[in-house]
């Protein structure tokens, strides 16, 4: 009630225009009310849209006052002293007005801020709210997806259909009148049926279990029954063994090669068949057995096979490796020769038997990695021979089965595709190492069933037994003359050496009784010596002098005359003759360039061998073609016509009966012998 | 090579030998018994594999036995056919091949073309002389004279047109026929050999008409004298001679070796060739080549050439010569040695000079090699006929 009056003397004081005294009253007044007044109350009870209006008043009534100021001031009148100083007062009271309004103003402004911080709290507040709601609204939401899409654990047993099911479970269990309208619990019945079927089949298990265990039991007390028959056996075995062999029938033995023959390699292994079958069917004295060691084999074929390719990508990136380290790489490609040149762990040998119970051991190797088989050879003699100097080649393993085929020297490798390898590692031709690894001649990789075409270098090769088959009966007969032939040769050098010449009474009919000329000499030549003799460029250069060949020198000598002889030992021998270039240091050197004599010599020697071959398989050949040239020596010096104008009685007395001593245009010498008359006549 | 039979499946878990031993035991000699008979095609295919590797084995055998022949051939006789376009050669094992002048002459000449047209064995000894009448070709062996007609042989069919024997007295050795030479103007064939007399045959009838006997030794060479109708012979008794063709008579012997000019004792005294030009005659082998003249029988100009000489010839103003040596020898009448052509035999048995056919005009040597020299141009070696 108070401020009620306060306020409306207020406003009537600002309206009183400014009489002073009044003024002094409403400060007593403001005085006395200052414990009632408040001027925040005071601006609750104004307008402020009046407020504005006295405000504009009031700058309103300033400015028409200062206006009339200043024009009383331009007047500069005296009078004008006291309306300046009414006016004056007047405008005070105005600034009054104005201040008052301003500090109204300002409360307002306050209380007007006070009022927005208030909603804006209460507004926040109510914001949080709502936040915490949301949150609770989606994890309830969550909530509800989770139950929804909980999945129980029977879901993932595989029950049984549901027609089954009524089929088969009693309606105990599957209650029909109550499940078949409620899914739920038609699930719980099938449910129980389920564990009861699981129960029934554990108790099962459990009988089946029980049944193995007492099995093994009843299994285990056998095989300690069998474990105890093994070492019997093996002694009843034991004990038949001398039966077996008494009976010529090696079971036991061929048993285990076949259990071997199993670790072979694929060429090794058609060999082992072919020969073993042709040992069996055409030749008993033909023994084939495996060597080496199985273990190794095995292990051999325990990884996967690394394939070709592989092992050639690697060598490629290998080789770019080592050309940066430099000081390893002759060692790196030591280590890949040799990996290169390996040979399969098992070998198979075998043991051809001649009649004069000599052995050619043949033992077949397989280079895996090449995939060509090598061959090694060696010679037991029945008896102990004692060895010529001139037959070193002889029975030599490098020399004995050279060019067994025509050309086929065992020196380079058959397989095309090799050389390439070869090229790889740096290795120049097979031939440096095949005193280690055995000899690759044609006719092995054809008894092992390999075939390699000359004209195309790649080709997929694989053993094939038919080949092999086809290649057996022959090579084993080519190999048995073979030795035979080097054999019976090695015997003859032994007496060739000793300057005999065996003649052997098959043969005798072949020469005349008495031969005056003799053997000296029998040594063996050097290849490139023989090249380099005069006399035989003809031989040579028609092709019959190979290195692969043997070469001999011969010296028959009567009297003054002596005759070399250089001999061309074919390996083929004796189905391929050995062939003789003749030199006679008599009165002048005389060969088959200079004199058609000696030619014919030669040609008698040569060409007309196939009467000296002697008895059936001819390896008399050398020794009579040796001896038709002594009795040829002889007829040639003992018919050479004597120089009338020298001198003193013929060196060589004709002894010989000849029908004439020359003959034809070539004025040929009878060096025919004719049996058993004993005389000599032309060809 | 086609490979017949199964293979049988090899690796290294799934074979069993047993099984596979069987197969291979079949395949080798043979089926026996029923369940194994399908194997059988398999085993007939290999026995035919083995023939064939056999008959391969024998094949190179043949070869080896071939290359010694040709190493120690001799080619004894040379013929030129009628038209010239042939030529025959008869080597020491008795076969004669043919070749082709006209193709080996070609310009498109290939290896091939040196080599025999068609070659046969004519004679079981070698072929030691060999003429041509106008239609057939005559060749001479050990106690024999065979005629083959140029027309057969030029179509490849070697028959044998007829064959004569001197009449020879039986003895242990069949005499050889050194030489023989044909008298176109009494048509007849002139033999000499081993039996040290001259036959005359009539070719015609294929009677023997006469036999000149003399020599004391085989003769080696013939030589008509054809305006005296005589006929020369030098025997390796080391005489030369002169036969009256129509009278059968001996005309004159010179008795070459017992002139000190000629007479080379070192050498022997045979007479291996000669060649007369009717009042000149040269004649060598065991004494120096010399050329006499006949009317006077003197050795008028002795040749300085050391080897003994096998075939001699006029020809033209000049003599051919060759022997012991392996060069063909030009002489100049006065004596000079015009030149000397190397060729491939050691030692020249014959020399023949195609007179038949102009543009096929060449001089061929043959002898201690399996190699005929052609010479076309006559001062040097051309190329040459290989035997095969």
């Amino acid at each position: 009630m108070s401020s009620d009056t306060s306020k409306k003397r207020k406003p009537k004081v600002i309206r009183t225009d400014g009489a002073p005294q009044e003024t002094k009253r409403s400060r007593a007044e403001t005085d006395q009310d200052v414990k009632y007044y408040s001027e925040e109350a005071e601006v609750e009870l104004r307008d402020p849209s009046k407020d504005y209006e006295l405000y504009k008043q009031t700058c309103q009534e300033l400015q028409r006052l200062m206006a009339e100021i200043q024009d009383l001031k331009s007047k500069g009148s005296k009078d004008s002293a006291g309306a300046i100083e009414e006016r004056r007062i007047q405008s005070c009271m105005h600034f009054m007005t104005l201040k008052k309004l301003n500090r109204l103003a300002h409360i307002r402004l306050k209380k007007g801020r006070d009022q927005t911080h208030e909603a804006k709290q209460k507004v926040d507040a109510y914001h949080l709210q709502l936040q915490n709601l949301l949150y609770e609204v989606m994890h309830l939401q969550k909530e509800i997806t989770k139950c929804l899409e909980f999945k129980s654990k029977h879901e993932e047993i595989e029950l049984v259909s549901v027609d089954e099911f009524y089929k088969e479970a009693p309606p105990e269990i599957s209650k029909p009148d109550i499940t078949l309208n409620e899914p739920h619990q038609q699930t719980l019945a099938r449910l129980d049926w389920e564990l009861e079927q699981r129960k029934r089949l554990a108790q099962k298990y459990k009988e089946c279990l029980a049944n193995k265990e007492k099995i093994l039991k009843e299994i285990e007390v056998k095989k300690e029954y069998l474990s105890s028959l093994q070492p019997r056996l093996n002694s009843i075995m034991q004990a038949s063994l001398p039966v077996q062999e008494y009976l010529f029938m090696p079971f036991d033995q061929a048993h285990k090669q076949y259990e071997t023959a199993r670790h072979l390699p694929p060429p090794l292994y058609v060999l082992f068949v072919q020969a073993n079958a042709y040992g069996q069917a055409c030749d008993k004295k033909l023994a084939v057995a495996i060597e080496g060691s199985v273990e190794e084999a095995k292990a051999l074929y325990k990884p996967p096979e690394d394939s070709q390719d592989d092992e050639s990508d690697s060598d490629a990136e290998e080789e770019q490796t080592t050309k940066r380290r430099r000081p390893t790489l002759g060692v790196q490609l030591d280590d890949k020769r040799k990996e290169m040149l390996k040979r399969h762990p098992l070998s198979v040998t075998i043991d051809l038997k001649c009649k004069d119970d000599s052995v050619l051991h043949l033992i077949f190797f397989y280079l895996m990695n090449l995939n060509v088989m090598t061959v090694k050879t060696k010679v037991t003699t029945a008896a102990e021979m004692t060895t010529p100097i001139s037959a070193g080649d002889l029975l030599s393993p490098g020399s004995l089965l050279n060019c067994l085929y025509p050309g086929d020297h065992g020196k380079r490798t058959p397989n095309p595709a090799n050389q390439f390898q070869f090229d790889k590692v740096g290795i120049l031709t097979l031939n440096d190492y095949v005193a280690e690894l055995g000899h690759p001649y044609v006719w092995v990789q054809k008894l092992g069933g390999l075939h390699f075409p000359k004209d195309q270098p790649q080709h997929t090769v694989s053993a094939d037994n038919s080949l092999s088959a086809s290649h057996m009966e022959m090579t084993m007969k080519l190999l048995r003359t073979r030795l035979q032939s080097r054999l019976a040769l090695h015997k003859q050098f032994a007496s060739l050496e000793h300057g005999i010449v065996p003649v052997s009474s098959e043969c005798q009919h072949l020469f005349p009784s008495k031969v005056v000329s003799r053997l000296v000499k029998w040594a063996a030549l050097p290849y490139e010596d023989y090249l380099e003799l005069s006399y035989t460029k003809d031989v040579v250069e028609a092709g019959l002098a190979e290195d692969t060949h043997l070469y001999y020198m011969a010296l028959v000598e009567r009297g003054t005359a002596k005759l070399q002889a250089a001999v061309v030992l074919n390996p083929g021998y004796s189905s391929m003759p050995p062939i003789v270039s003749l030199c006679l240091t008599w009165k002048g050197e005389k060969t088959n360039s200079n004199d058609d004599n000696i030619r014919a010599m030669e040609s008698e020697v040569n060409v007309c061998y196939r009467e000296l071959c002697g008895p059936r398989p001819g390896y008399q050949l050398l020794t009579n073609q040796l001896q038709r040239l002594c009795v040829v020596l002889d007829v040639y010096l003992e018919t050479e016509s004597h120089d009338t104008s020298v001198e003193g009685p013929k060196e060589f007395p004709q002894e010989k009966m000849c029908l004439r001593l020359v003959r034809g245009p070539s004025r040929m010498k009878p060096f025919k012998y004719n049996h058993p008359q004993g005389f000599f006549s032309h060809r | 090579m086609q490979r017949v039979g199964t293979p049988l499946p090899i690796g290294h878990r799934s074979r069993s030998p047993p099984c596979s031993l069987l197969g291979a035991v079949v395949l080798v000699r043979g089926a026996q018994g029923d369940d194994v008979r399908e194997a059988r095609a398999g085993g007939a295919a290999h026995v035919v594999l083995c023939e064939e590797e056999a008959s391969r084995h024998l094949q190179t055998e043949m070869d080896a036995q071939r290359a010694l022949e040709l190493l120690h051939m001799t080619v004894f006789s040379q013929s030129v056919s009628p038209c010239g376009k042939y030529l025959a050669a008869g080597n020491n094992y008795g076969e004669i091949a043919i070749f082709s002048l006209s193709a080996a002459l070609s310009s498109e000449a290939k290896e091939e073309s040196k080599k025999p047209v068609v070659s046969f064995t004519a004679h079981d000894g070698p072929v030691y002389t060999m003429v041509s009448t106008d239609r057939q070709l005559l060749s001479a062996s050990n106690g024999e004279v065979r005629a083959w007609n140029w027309s057969d042989i030029v179509k490849k069919g070697c028959k044998e047109a007829w064959s004569r024997r001197p009449p020879y007295r039986s003895s242990l050795e069949v005499p050889e026929i050194n030489s023989l030479q044909l008298n176109p103007k009494d048509n007849s064939l002139l033999l000499a050999g081993g039996d040290c007399a001259v036959h005359v045959m009539d070719l015609e009838s294929g009677t023997f008409t006469h036999k000149f006997q003399g020599h004391s030794d085989y003769v080696h060479c013939l030589a008509l004298r054809d305006q005296f109708q005589e006929c020369l012979s030098g025997s390796e008794d080391g005489t030369v001679r002169m036969w009256d063709l129509r009278t059968g008579a001996q005309v004159q012997v010179i008795e070459v070796h017992k002139y000190e000019e000629c007479s080379r004792p070192q050498n022997g005294k045979w007479i291996r060739c000669l060649a007369t030009d009717c009042d000149w005659m040269v004649c060598g082998g065991g004494p120096a080549l010399t050329l006499w003249h006949l009317r006077s029988v003197t050795p008028t100009t002795v040749f300085p050439l050391p080897p003994c000489q096998q075939h001699v010839m006029f020809y033209q103003d000049l003599i051919l010569s060759a022997g012991h040596s392996p060069t063909i020898n030009h002489l100049q009448i006065s004596g000079e040695i015009r030149a000397q052509i190397p060729c491939t035999p050691h030692s020249v048995h014959s020399l023949c000079i195609n007179e038949h056919s102009p543009e096929h005009k060449v001089l061929t040597a043959a002898g201690s090699s399996h190699k005929v020299d052609v010479f076309t141009n006559f001062s040097y070696r051309a190329f040459s006929l290989c035997f095969a």
